[in-house]
């Protein structure tokens, strides 16, 4: 699972040619700043702080009279996007770790054991007083063992129950027959382990987990992601496409990061507003749109600029991503009265749904896409199956490009070279 | 064919058992790691088989499904079944002992989804989690109950508890068995070489246990006549070997392997089931709490095991081999090392080590191990 908010900083590399940054991307991304200033001033004041993995539930954090809680993959895109990855891998190699241990959830532990806010981006992570994760890859344990050390703080690990294979076009059925998709047993397990974080939190920060609470949250997410599935679909069926991919990484994952909230809401619906205004006025990323393109993986954190160059050289428009498609197709739902058991049903596959190669071919049906591009992180278990993504797509009719390269560490990034291997499979396999 | 011969035999060939159990008309369950309870395929009444990879059979067919950075032994595995390799499999386990081993229990599924064609056989997934919490013994109980469900389907027939009894009696005396074994390597001198070791420990693996039993106890009869081992002793940690190409190697070097933190090696003899009370909780707790099972240890535990364990079998040295795209005990290494050190144990480390060695990889590997082996036996004479 990957999200990031604050991605997407404009000021970096310039905003889309063509193309206005939206409005709501910036108030986002300017929203996190403040927040995260506002968090580190109330850790320091003695808050508690979660470091938590993108698929857990922050809902419960929120329902906590707000307990802050910062992302991993948020954190890693931000040092990643600040260029300090190669100096952080580089100083993990000093202590003696492979060379090839994985990235994107390594980054910020290894900006955790060099301990020098000074540093880090954004004056630093404040210190956690609990980290938490689902054990969905073997390496979590490794890394969340040693982030407890540097921050000498526990580790709440949530058990991963393996996926069955995949449930029939799942995204038609996710929000209201949750139950059925995911299955009672390991919705169980997780409820049980959902009600032992409430209780830890509550006997450790001595704050009151609400339920009212939560049922609000439920309800605001609900409201926000059906913005986000209405986005995705007039993105998918507008010629030419109103917005560019970067615009939507850096909104989608900055307005995601704060669901739950009413900010979140209306700044979503301001997201919905600015799209449907551009597609009403017929603005688009590239006037003579040529070929559609969609990005499989992760999001470039280190080099969100990439993109854009296939539009001028080939009027060739990245046009969707899984960070809105799943927030269209993955989030909402309806609790039928038992919400801790209807958001446990939210996290715990959601990596799994991602790379489901039936989901991604029907988004690329959806956006009508010539091709994919398919960004693969080969220190990363999570790439391996991809390749049933490419064989799936490519029987749907959907040519694919997997590129071997990391999200965030741009030491190994070879921007002349992969923007020849991009531009070769546009000119021989995507022109129609 | 001496008992330590027949052992070599079957660890060699190692579908020889199963295939003769076959044509008496029995079936062959095959499972992956050792995080499946083979007690209860045992007492199903059928052939518990674990499977393992082969460098020698290449992964041109692995290939064209898979990625090529994820555990190269279960690349392997996915190979040999793809290419007819394990054709005598009536059936398969497949537990969630890895991240890799989940993705062979996907990666089968999808298989067949873009090539209908691809035929597997009947595939249970046995999910053990992570963790050692309470909580966690819950769900493994019930996936214990589910297995065996399952396996009673595939038999035809219930697995009793008397069954199950003494499925674990067996294979408790064999654990008991393999540790006399381990106390040969561990002896000054040994008298066993790693590469024996893993033969006789592997072969259990592929034998009905109660033949595998009898042969172990006529070759711990004759122990006193084998040879003492004059090489410097070694320990190897790191990835889980299924194949004795590294220990061949090393062995080659003037060293002699007195153990190992391997499920192939001396660690599957750790742990005995615990035969008083039920069968079927004795074996959930097993299964789920082993303090010899890698994925629920931490890295604390696994700095703490593999420096014991080096002690114990009074290693001048150890070799961590780690195998690449295998992340999970290479995130222990540094602090194992380290520990090692402080107890006055050197390190050699081989990190991103290929499966199948070519030529080449062994060349530059004797070298290294050859000269940790001379620096070694220096220090032995100071
Ligand atoms: S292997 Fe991938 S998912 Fe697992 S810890 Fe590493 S980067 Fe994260």
């Amino acid at each position: 699972m990957s999200a990031a908010k604050g991605v997407g900083d404009q000021s970096k590399t310039g905003p889309v040619k063509d193309a206005k940054p939206l409005k709501s991307a910036m108030a986002a991304a300017q929203h996190q700043k403040e927040w995260f200033k506002n968090a580190q001033e109330r850790v320091r004041a003695g808050e508690p702080f979660c470091l938590a993995n993108a698929d857990t539930p922050h809902e419960i954090f929120l329902a906590m009279d707000d307990i802050p809680i910062v992302m991993m993959q948020w954190w890693s895109a931000i040092i990643s996007a600040k260029q300090l990855s190669g100096y952080y891998f580089d100083r993990m190699g000093d202590k003696g770790y492979q060379k090839n241990v994985c990235r994107y959830c390594a980054l910020p532990l290894a900006c955790a054991i060099e301990q020098d806010p000074e540093h880090e981006p954004w004056g630093g992570l404040p210190k956690p007083t609990l980290l938490l994760a689902q054990l969905s890859c073997d390496v979590h344990t490794k890394v969340f063992e040693l982030l407890a050390r540097a921050y000498n703080c526990h580790f709440f690990p949530f058990e991963y129950p393996a996926p069955a294979p995949s449930y029939p076009r799942w995204w038609e059925r996710l929000e209201d027959d949750w139950e059925e998709v995911i299955g009672s047993h390991v919705l169980d397990l997780r409820v049980e382990e959902t009600k032992a974080l409430i209780r830890y939190l509550e006997v450790s920060t001595g704050r009151q987990f609400s339920h009212k609470t939560l049922l609000e949250i439920m309800e605001l997410e609900n409201e926000q992601e059906e913005y986000f599935k209405k986005i995705r679909n007039l993105i998918a069926e507008t010629r030419p496409c109103p917005v560019s991919l970067r615009d939507q990484l850096a909104a989608t994952m900055n307005l995601q990061w704060h669901r739950g909230t009413q900010w979140a809401v209306d700044h979503t619906r301001m997201f919905y507003e600015e799209v449907k205004e551009k597609a009403d006025k017929g603005e688009a990323v590239c006037k003579d749109e040529k070929i559609r393109l969609m990005w499989i993986g992760r999001g470039l954190w280190h080099n969100t600029a990439f993109y854009q160059y296939f539009e001028e050289k080939y009027g060739a428009v990245f046009t969707n991503s899984m960070y809105l498609s799943i927030a269209a197709d993955g989030y909402i739902r309806h609790h039928h009265g038992d919400p801790l058991r209807a958001l446990a049903s939210r996290h715990i596959y959601m990596g799994y749904c991602l790379r489901d190669p039936e989901w991604q071919l029907n988004e690329a049906k959806r956006y009508g896409v010539n091709g994919a591009v398919m960004i693969v992180a080969s220190n990363c278990i999570d790439s391996v199956g991809n390749m049933f993504i490419k064989m799936v797509l490519e029987q749907g009719g959907v040519p694919v490009l997997p590129i071997y390269a990391d999200v965030v560490d741009a030491r190994e990034w070879k921007d002349e070279e992969i923007k020849a291997q991009v531009s070769q499979f546009i000119e021989e396999r995507c022109m129609p | 064919m001496g008992p330590l011969e027949t052992m070599k035999k079957h660890y060699e060939q190692r579908d020889v058992a199963a295939q003769k159990w076959k044509k008496q008309g029995g079936k062959v369950v095959g499972y992956v790691s050792d995080d499946c309870p083979e007690e209860m395929i045992l007492a199903a009444g059928l052939f518990p088989f674990r499977i393992s990879g082969d460098p020698a059979s290449g992964t041109a067919e692995t290939d064209k499904y898979t990625e090529s950075f994820y555990d190269p032994s279960v690349r392997s595995i996915l190979n040999m079944l793809l290419t007819g390799k394990y054709d005598f499999l009536d059936y398969l386990v497949i537990p969630h002992a890895s991240d890799s081993i989940l993705k062979l229990y996907h990666q089968l599924w999808w298989i067949h989804r873009v090539d209908p064609s691809k035929q597997f056989p009947p595939l249970h997934l046995f999910d053990i989690v992570h963790t050692r919490f309470w909580q966690t013994g819950q769900y493994v109980r019930d996936q214990v109950r589910a297995l065996k469900e399952k396996l009673e389907e595939w038999s035809g027939k219930e697995i009793t508890a008397s069954a199950l009894a003494r499925a674990i009696t067996i294979g408790n005396e064999n654990k008991a068995l393999l540790k006399q074994v381990a106390a040969l390597r561990a002896s000054e001198p040994a008298h066993l070489s790693g590469v024996e070791a893993l033969q006789i420990i592997g072969s259990s693996m592929v034998m009905l246990k109660e033949e595998h039993n009898k042969l172990l106890s006529q070759f711990l009869k004759g122990a006193s006549q084998l040879p003492a081992q004059e090489g410097v002793r070694l320990f190897i940690e790191g990835s889980d070997l299924d194949n004795s190409q590294f220990y061949e190697l090393v062995e080659s070097c003037d060293a002699t392997i007195v153990g190992e933190n391997s499920s192939w090696g001396n660690r599957y003899s750790d742990d005995p089931v615990d035969p008083s009370g039920d069968p079927f909780e004795a074996i959930a707790e097993r299964y789920h709490l082993r303090p010899s099972r890698p994925r629920i240890q931490s890295i604390e535990q696994r700095v703490a095991y593999c420096v014991r364990s080096a002690l114990e079998a009074k290693a001048q040295g150890v070799i961590f081999f780690l195998y690449e795209w295998d992340p999970a005990p290479s995130w222990d290494q540094p602090d194992q090392a380290k520990a090692l050190e402080d107890k006055g144990i050197p390190s050699l480390s081989f990190n991103m080590q290929k499966y199948a060695m070519s030529d080449r990889d062994r060349e530059t590997l004797k070298k290294d191990v050859k000269q940790f082996v001379a620096s070694l036996s220096k220090k032995k004479k100071h």
